[in-house]
């Protein structure tokens, strides 16, 4: 009996684990529309959604965000143009053309790639990305429309390479087998079958990059401009430009809370999240309706007028963005489709492995350039005194030894946060609940808070803890948002370490009787454990880099000291940066120095985490 | 007595530093009907695959000896790797369509080898359903998934287009294995029909089938071939002990 009831009570508390994800998205969902609803009723949602002046401190100020979406969609469409080319490349580069050793190099470049904190990158775009525009492009100043968008295609390259990747090696290689077999080469093999049959996960992968792009924050604020205009001529890819999220990023902090102007700021959090969030949804049916889409294309009147739409598509866009250029590539295209079957299938085969090939060496250059500069500028500045002194004359001498500690702080509370509730909901959903409706409930929760920009974190952590708890911006209200932002993570990674132990261990313990919290814990965690670290190691690098969702709930840029109670506020190294960066003219050299610290910090996470992962999976093998 | 098509000599193949084939010698004759048996994992399907060269996209893999496919090595370095897989063309053990319909899957043998014209293609994609005995059954549905239609269906779909690129010689890893006992007599008819055109490869672990199909036989064993010759020979009068024993079940 007693047993029965201790059984139950460690299940609820799982329960009450996986619940909380959803709670915290619901919560969060509730007060955006809570608060940008009176912006809808105040301002009139035609008038929000297509005014076409941004001046929340004119008189009368004016909440126009249109000029604000159609520069989070230009900039967004921007990265997708560099990122799904380069991105599909080095997938199909490292899935099918690279040997097994090269394979094994470029993997983990890629996942580099994707663990550059976004305001590293931000600094980076800044202080070299604009200045190269400016001189190549020889205009007045880089901040602009392009720089956002290259900055953001090279963010969402590792979302898309993994993807696809993924997809295409779930490709049968029976598939493979019988287009060789009939004497298509390698790259035919990998044009007419392989790539149709990954149709959906490539189209998923896109999506997914695109809803990437969309939430970044940090790295878009540092190098778009932030004028809130709408480009003229509207292809003008040198215009500044400002996204929602920058718009975010960039009025929160300074903000009467209750004015219209803070509404009108949860209202452009909402029509972010609503986005962002058909995004993901539109993806997750696509993964799950793979037939759907095949059927579709084997629709020969749609296919069609597909192709027909994205012909006109294509010509609009080479011709109005790269004149006379755009026309001549056009031309060649179009040769190409008329006459290219005279090419030889193993010319063909040649050219597209150079392009192919081409698009791996541009994404490993662009890896390295970044890390050149941050790593040789930063080496100059770090020293003892910068790594354990407080600093001085406005972070431009002495150290960043509060950051630092700050920076830990906040990890270390975001995880003793985070790992209970995580891990706890990773045990519920798989050890738990069958297929249920409850289950599809909690994952699409965890799932939407996935998916939510971490500036919207940001903005309802200013606004419930800081301002409606009257906490104050203080350590506690930044650990509380990191946790709620890293709690997917945990949850995906650990739930998949468990679900990879083979259900025969579960029958074995249960059948000799032992009750399932037993079983649970001396049988299925101890051989899921790594990969459970795993996922909050990961977790530790993503709380670790975050600016936006601290920087209104817990960062102050200047304080000698380190704080002694969870209400004080903190420093902490990516907000170092950003200030540095952004408003300390001379700050540069510490910039460099934060910036490698910061980055030494995370890529230390993220290479445990590897580590971890690749030593037991040599080891454990069912 | 029929020409021989591919002439196997001293052939031995390695996977890392597993010996898998031993010095195999083999004859196969035009437009006859070859089955190879012997028990899982003797080699009969990596032989196979020798044939038209499908070894090649394993890793690790090494081959000595020759293998004679119209008086050339096919193993020597000028030969064309895609040229001869046209000319001897697969169907493997599970059905494996593209997901595409099935008349995309006929076709993508001539397009890939560059036939654009529409009514070629159709003529070329109702030769060969034909030629495969499936004609009447999808002839109102050939823009439908491949992937929907029986197994049985799908097998035929996938010797439609390995024949669909007219090769000479067809290699058949177990082609009936994964079908139930309906389809699989209706492969194995059309096995029969087949070498009047092509000369048929089959590896196969169910000995009925090769007693039905065959006009030859091989028997392979731990990477040898232990005995090979006429079929009816084979089985009723087999002239090596360990053929005999596997012939009536003793092991296997």
């Amino acid at each position: 009996m007693n047993k029965n009831i201790f059984e139950a009570g460690i299940k609820s508390s799982f329960f009450i684990a996986a619940v909380s994800s959803i709670l915290i998205v619901l919560f969060i969902i509730l007060f955006l529309f809570k608060e940008g609803y009176v912006s809808f009723e105040n301002i009139g949602i035609i008038n929000f959604l297509f005014g076409k002046e941004w001046i929340p401190t004119g008189y009368p100020p004016r909440f126009g965000a249109l000029p604000l979406i159609v520069g989070t969609l230009l900039v967004t469409a921007g990265a997708a143009a560099i990122s799904i080319p380069l991105g599909i490349g080095s997938a199909i580069f490292t899935s099918e053309i690279a040997s097994y050793r090269v394979k094994r190099f470029l993997k983990p470049m890629i996942e580099l790639l994707s663990g550059i904190p976004s305001v590293v990158y931000g600094f980076f775009g800044l202080i070299v990305l604009t200045d190269w525009i400016r001189i190549v492009f020889n205009r007045p100043t880089g901040e602009s429309w392009l720089a956002g968008s290259i900055l953001l295609g090279i963010m969402a390259l590792p979302t898309i390479v993994t993807v696809v990747e993924d997809s295409i090696s779930s490709v049968p290689k029976e598939y493979r087998e019988a287009s060789l077999a009939l004497g298509a080469n390698k790259w035919q093999t990998i044009k007419e079958v392989i790539l149709p049959a990954s149709l959906s996960g490539i189209t998923a992968a896109i999506i997914l990059g695109i809803g990437r792009a969309i939430g970044e924050t940090m790295a878009v604020m540092m190098v778009t401009g932030n004028s809130a205009i709408i480009p003229s001529p509207i292809t003008n890819i040198f215009s500044p430009i400002r996204t929602i999220t920058g718009t975010l990023g960039i009025e929160m902090g300074e903000v009467g809370v209750g004015s219209i102007h803070y509404h009108a700021l949860f209202g452009l959090a909402v029509i972010l999240f609503v986005i962002v969030l058909s995004i993901n949804m539109i993806s997750h049916l696509l993964i799950k309706k793979n037939i759907c889409i095949r059927n579709i294309m084997l629709n020969k009147n749609i296919k069609n007028t597909i192709h027909v739409i994205l012909f006109v598509f294509i010509l609009w866009i080479l011709v109005s963005f790269f004149g006379i250029y755009g026309i001549i590539v056009f031309v060649i295209g179009v040769f190409y489709h008329l006459f290219g079957y005279k090419i030889s299938a193993k010319i063909k085969q040649r050219a597209a492995f150079i392009i192919i090939s081409l698009s791996v060496i541009v994404v490993l250059f662009v890896l390295c350039v970044i890390l050149y500069y941050i790593v040789f500028n930063g080496m100059r500045a770090i020293s003892w005194e910068f790594l354990t002194q407080p600093l001085k004359d406005a972070g431009r001498a002495g150290g960043i030894y509060p950051a630092i500690i700050g920076t830990l702080y906040l990890v270390g509370g975001a995880i003793f946060v985070a790992m209970p509730l995580g891990v706890g909901a990773s045990i519920y959903l798989s050890e738990y609940t069958k297929k249920s409706r409850i289950k599809s409930i909690i994952k699409a929760g965890i799932d939407s808070l996935n998916g939510t920009p971490s500036i919207v974190f940001g903005l309802f952590g200013f606004a419930f803890f800081v301002l409606y708890l009257k906490i104050g911006i203080s350590l506690i209200a930044g650990q509380l948002i990191l946790a709620f932002l890293i709690l997917p993570t945990i949850i995906k990674t650990s739930e998949e370490a468990l679900k990879n132990v083979p259900q025969t261990i579960r029958e074995a313990s249960l059948a000799l009787g032992a009750t399932k919290w037993q079983t649970i814990r001396k049988s299925v965690l101890p051989s899921a454990i790594p990969g459970v670290i795993t996922g909050v190691i990961l977790g530790m690098g993503r709380a670790a880099g975050e600016t936006a969702p601290i920087m209104f709930t817990a960062t102050v840029f200047s304080q000698r000291y380190i704080p002694s109670s969870i209400f004080q506020p903190v420093m902490a190294l990516p907000y170092h940066l950003f200030v540095l960066a952004t408003s300390i003219p001379g700050g540069t050299k510490n910039a460099y120095g934060t910036a490698l610290v910061l980055l030494i910090i995370v890529m230390l996470l993220y290479g445990v985490a590897t580590l971890i992962r690749e030593h037991y999976r040599k080891k454990i093998r069912w | 007595m029929k020409n021989i098509i591919i002439d196997v000599k001293k052939l031995n193949l390695w996977y890392e530093n597993n010996h898998v084939l031993k010095d195999i010698s083999i004859e196969i004759r035009e437009n006859r009907v070859t089955t190879l048996i012997g028990p899982s994992g003797c080699g009969k399907s990596t032989l196979l695959r020798t044939f038209n060269r499908m070894n090649d996209i394993i890793d690790g893999c090494k081959i000595e000896g020759n293998v004679i496919y119209e008086e050339k090595n096919i193993y020597n370095k000028s030969i064309n790797v895609v040229e001869l897989r046209r000319k001897i063309g697969m169907v493997f053990q599970k059905p494996n369509p593209f997901p595409k319909s099935i008349y995309e899957n006929v076709a993508y043998g001539p397009r890939i080898h560059g036939i654009r014209s529409k009514d070629e293609l159709d003529k070329i994609v109702e030769r060969s359903l034909k030629r495969a005995a499936l004609w009447n059954e999808v002839k109102d549905r050939l823009n439908e998934s491949a992937m929907e239609i029986s197994g049985g269906q799908q097998q035929r779909v996938c010797i439609a287009r390995a024949l669909a690129v007219e090769p000479k010689v067809l290699l058949m890893d177990e082609p009936a294995s994964a079908l139930d006992p309906i389809a699989t007599a209706k492969i194995e008819n059309l096995i029969n029909d087949l070498k009047k055109q092509y000369t048929v490869i089959i590896v196969t672990h169910n000995m009925q089938q090769a007693a039905r199909v065959g006009d030859y036989t091989g028997f392979m064993y731990l990477g040898k071939l232990i005995e090979f010759g006429k079929t009816k020979h084979i089985f009723e009068n087999p002239e090596k002990e360990l053929t005999k024993k596997y012939i009536t079940g003793s092991f296997g």
